[in-house]
């Protein structure tokens, strides 16, 4: 009897963990299994919509999206065709709205609408005009696609009368120009809206009969008043994937490389005859949640010293100019004491991957203070909180207690970047310490709404300090990395992954540690060149080259540039005789010129007149913009009028690496009280029954 | 062998008497812990709305939030009462896991003055404040108190249970509203599920209820004592 008694505990140890299980069921089945959940929701409720839902009030499919990326890079010009499929698998006509993203500075310039073999070319209208256009063609059944922008690197296509399974193909073409920087050129193209923090407090629709609506997640507020157009509906990651994408570079570098990779995807290279390649996705099922990342590296006795192309537009001269100043990396490192507040955004969508990789960079950058500095570190989430009241000398000790601050940050909340700007900027009032380079390090992924407010900002107090981004996780901000920077006077830098940190913060520390090209300015000698662009110029940071784009009547033979490096004055001339003439020089300039007019829209409140010079240039020279958007209309009506329409904002994924509950989280609304309870009794039940059946045996 | 056996079995039975006695203790001790803590989830939750309903009176008179405690990090910003229920609750500022373990917290950026256009979404643990939920039924009146001591009628117009993981947690776009949150199902053991039950109710009769007399606000009850 006594050996009997171990297998009896055994033998109730498996029944009570049988009942354990078998309490826990539900809950597991209907996670795993889909069928079921839809009977038990079927059961309990009484009809009627309740939270407004991301994923389409209709029980009709919405329709499915296949994207077809096609790229050709020429030298420093990439021009982009990004095709769009549109089918529609349900039995209805459907409507759909798509938001996506497009490289920040992309000069977005055709649109087609393929429908079989039919093709509509789109014409460029003001933004209102073109809605209107594409509603009428809507209403009337007859098939229409509209493209919008909403930020610099955020797109809305809508395509109205989608027939069942008859699909429509949207192809929207764009030209940038690549990134050139420390030696290595490289290009990014994003896939997915990451989803943004909407600040404020939502706005009345009857008040706010002005602000676009969109079928976003968030509603518009005070400070984001088109919240509803950036915040595409997200699919919930254990719903699998959706949006499959597939990508083909034709690279023709006009120089002999020495490497070509992508640090965000496995690419197949092949290479071509007279020095191109081809770059295709490896991974046949790529799905669009995450940003792609090109790079080539020219042999370093290939690279560079300047590049000049032309072209004639109606009656005007444009040029494009890329020049890469003396490298400074053998030059001095700055000697003047340094006071460097690093900012890291701890809020949810950092949750995971993000938060990693932007301690490991944070900590880099801590570890190359030296004792003549002064630091400060402040986190923000949906609160700000700073390690020092103000700046502090960088120890050894202090030193050490921030990396262990650092070590204990857990992303959490909002993204309330106002305050945390604002207090990075804030300048130490010490007469003594107000001598210092002033350097702000902000790593983000700088997914918030609120871009402007927060340029206008940094526009206003930056005085001295110099803002350097750094682009963290898998989807940011690009247009928030590159403005801000810009506003900043600092330049930005994106680090992706774990394994990329130390290579990216080593560049950054580069430009960080060296002195900048300053007060540059461009002089011709035998014409006047009525406009340079970017106005005012610059600083160039190590490795950086200077990028221009010119305007002019008559095109000046030769241009004198001035600068001052670390102090000394600086002057090369560059000759413009060999330029070369190409296309798409005017639309960049144009391209250029758009982004400088919105720039200076940051501060201004009347942006009436800046709103109109916009809407001419964009009309002259068929680009999208904030105001204008192209417009496709089939002329003949397919939809009969007594068949309904149903719109359906299509659903994206949820960039790589970042965790659904930590963004869109449903408030916790149940205690693990009873399990305790149950458990608890459980347990001295069965300490109950086992010391009585000790004690009869025993 | 048998001979064996019984000289080597005294010791060994002892030595396993023991052991029997430690685990039986440690099981003992643990399933007593579980059940206090247990217990002291449910004590926590009703001390809490006592504190609460006294800060919430505070509130009410000062104009300010007023913390129920001097560590806690929420303060009410209303009060809700189900009449047909006897429901009573105070609802705190935000719906974090730590506050909703004192009382139902208001999601997201909503707020209720009064205006028809402004919509409130609550939500609570559905086996403390939130259990209650399960019993509305169609056409029942939820009273809210607002922070400016008005009282708003809300009667219940559907519920529904929905998925977490398919349905985006937002502010609602239409005017007037309210909505209560809690997990589903009401009688699971285990916390963590992806449904939720939604009980919404539409703004009645506002204008009604503004002035009360016939419900007296607590700040009139309060000085009709003093």
């Amino acid at each position: 009897m006594n050996s009997r008694r171990p297998h009896a505990f055994l033998l109730m140890c498996c029944m009570m963990s049988s009942w354990i299980g078998g309490l826990t069921l539900p809950s597991v089945a209907a996670q795993t299994t889909q069928e079921p959940r839809q009977e038990s929701v079927g059961k309990k409720p009484k009809g009627g919509v309740l939270l407004k839902t991301a994923t389409g009030k209709n029980p009709i499919s919405a329709p499915l999206l296949n994207t077809t990326v096609t790229m050709t890079i020429s030298g420093l010009i990439a021009r982009t065709t990004v095709s769009q499929e549109f089918s529609n698998p349900s039995e209805e006509w459907a409507e759909g709205v798509y938001v996506f993203p497009l490289p920040n500075q992309a000069a977005v310039d055709h649109l087609r609408m393929k429908i079989g073999e039919q093709i509509i070319e789109g014409q460029i209208q003001e933004r209102a005009q073109a809605k209107k256009t594409y509603a009428k063609a809507k209403a009337k059944g007859q098939r229409a696609s509209l493209v919008e922008q909403e930020r610099p690197n955020i797109f809305t296509t809508s395509v109205a009368n989608i027939a069942p399974n008859a699909p429509i193909i949207i192809e929207i073409e764009y030209q940038e120009v690549v990134r050139y920087d420390q030696g290595q050129f490289s290009l990014r193209f994003p896939m997915v809206v990451g989803p943004r923090y909407i600040p404020g407090q939502p706005q009345d629709i009857e008040e706010d009969s002005s602000s676009p609506q969109g079928l976003g997640w968030a509603p518009n507020t005070d400070q984001v008043p088109d919240a509803s157009r950036i915040t595409p509906p997200v699919q919930h990651p254990s719903r699998g994937l959706i949006n499959p994408i597939a990508l083909h570079i034709d690279l023709a570098p006009g120089m002999l490389l020495q490497n070509i990779e992508s640090p965000t995807h496995p690419i197949t290279l092949t290479k071509q005859e007279t020095n191109s390649y081809h770059v295709s996705l490896q991974d046949v099922s790529t799905y669009a949640e995450r940003d792609f990342e090109l790079i080539w590296t020219p042999l370093s006795h290939e690279t560079p010293q300047a590049s000049v192309f032309t072209e004639q537009h109606e009656g005007e001269t444009f040029l494009f100019l890329q020049l890469m100043p003396p490298t400074s990396s053998d030059s001095k490192t700055i000697t003047i004491p340094r006071e460097v507040v690093f900012v890291i955004d701890t809020s949810g969508s950092m949750g995971g991957k993000s938060l990693t990789q932007a301690k490991a960079a944070l900590s880099l950058a801590l570890s190359r203070l030296t004792p003549q500095d002064t630091f400060n570190l402040i986190q923000f989430n949906s609160v700000t909180h700073s390690l020092y009241p103000i700046a502090r000398q960088a120890s050894g000790s202090r030193i050490h207690e921030a990396q262990r601050y650092l070590k204990g940050l857990q992303a959490t909340g909002g993204t309330e970047m106002l305050p945390a700007l604002r207090q990075a900027l804030t300048r130490p009032s010490d007469s003594e310490e107000s001598l210092r380079l002033r350097q702000i390090i902000f790593m983000t992924d700088g997914l918030v709404g609120n871009e402007e407010a927060l340029f206008a900002l940094v526009q206003r107090e930056l005085a001295n300090t110099r803002l350097f981004t750094v682009g963290i996780g898998s989807a940011p901000n690009g247009h928030f990395m590159r403005k801000a920077a810009q506003f900043g006077k600092g330049t930005f830098t994106y680090v992706g992954s774990t394994t990329e940190v130390q290579e990216k913060m080593n560049n950054l520390f580069l430009k960080l540690e060296h002195p900048a090209l300053t007060d540059i300015t461009i002089q011709s000698v035998d014409s006047t060149i009525a406009e340079i662009l970017p106005d005012p110029l610059p600083d160039l940071y190590n490795g950086e080259p200077l990028t221009v784009a010119f305007r002019t009547t008559t095109l000046p033979t030769s241009i004198t540039i001035t600068g001052k490096h670390g102090g000394r004055p600086w002057e090369t001339t560059q000759s413009l005789i060999d330029a070369k003439s190409r296309g798409g020089i005017a639309v960049h300039w144009a391209r250029q010129k758009i982004a400088q007019l919105m720039d200076q829209g940051t501060q201004k409140k009347d942006k009436t007149l800046l709103r109109q010079s916009i809407i001419d240039l964009a009309l002259k020279h068929h680009l999208v913009s904030r105001y204008t958007s192209l417009v496709a209309v089939d002329v003949t009506p397919v939809r009969p009028e007594a068949q309904p329409l149903h719109t359906h904002g299509l659903k994206t994924n949820l960039p790589n690496g970042m965790k659904q509950e930590a963004i869109f989280g449903w408030p916790q609304t149940a205690t693990p009280a009873t399990a305790y309870l149950v458990i608890g009794s459980m347990l001295l039940c069965l300490t109950w029954i086992w010391s009585r059946r000790h004690h009869a045996h025993g | 062998m048998p001979d064996m056996d019984l000289v080597t079995t005294p010791p060994r039975t002892r030595v396993r008497h023991h052991m029997v006695w430690i685990v039986a203790s440690l099981l003992f001790g643990l399933g007593s812990w579980l059940i206090g803590q247990g217990a002291w989830i449910h004590l926590k939750a009703v001390t809490a709305q006592w504190l609460l309903h006294q800060a919430w009176q505070e509130t009410l008179t000062s104009q300010q939030p007023v913390k129920p405690w001097a560590w806690a990090d929420t303060w009410p910003v209303g009060k809700l009462t189900i009449p047909r229920l006897g429901t009573n609750q105070i609802i705190l500022a935000d719906a974090s896991g730590q506050s909703l373990a004192f009382g139902p917290g208001k999601v997201g950026k909503g707020k209720f003055s009064g205006k028809d256009s402004e919509s409130l979404i609550l939500s609570g643990h559905r086996d403390t404040h939130f259990s209650f939920v399960q019993d509305l039924q169609v056409g029942d009146v939820l009273t809210l108190q607002t922070l400016q001591g008005n009282w708003l009628n809300f009667s219940v117009e559907n519920t529904a249970v929905v998925d977490s993981q398919e349905v985006t947690l937002t502010s609602n776009h239409e005017g007037g509203m309210l909505q209560l949150i809690t997990c589903y199902p009401f009688d699971a053991v285990l916390p963590g599920g992806p449904l939720r039950y939604v009980v919404t109710a539409k703004l009645a009769a506002r204008k009604l209820s503004l002035k009360p007399r016939l419900l007296p606000t607590p700040l009139e009850a309060q000085e009709e004592g003093a």
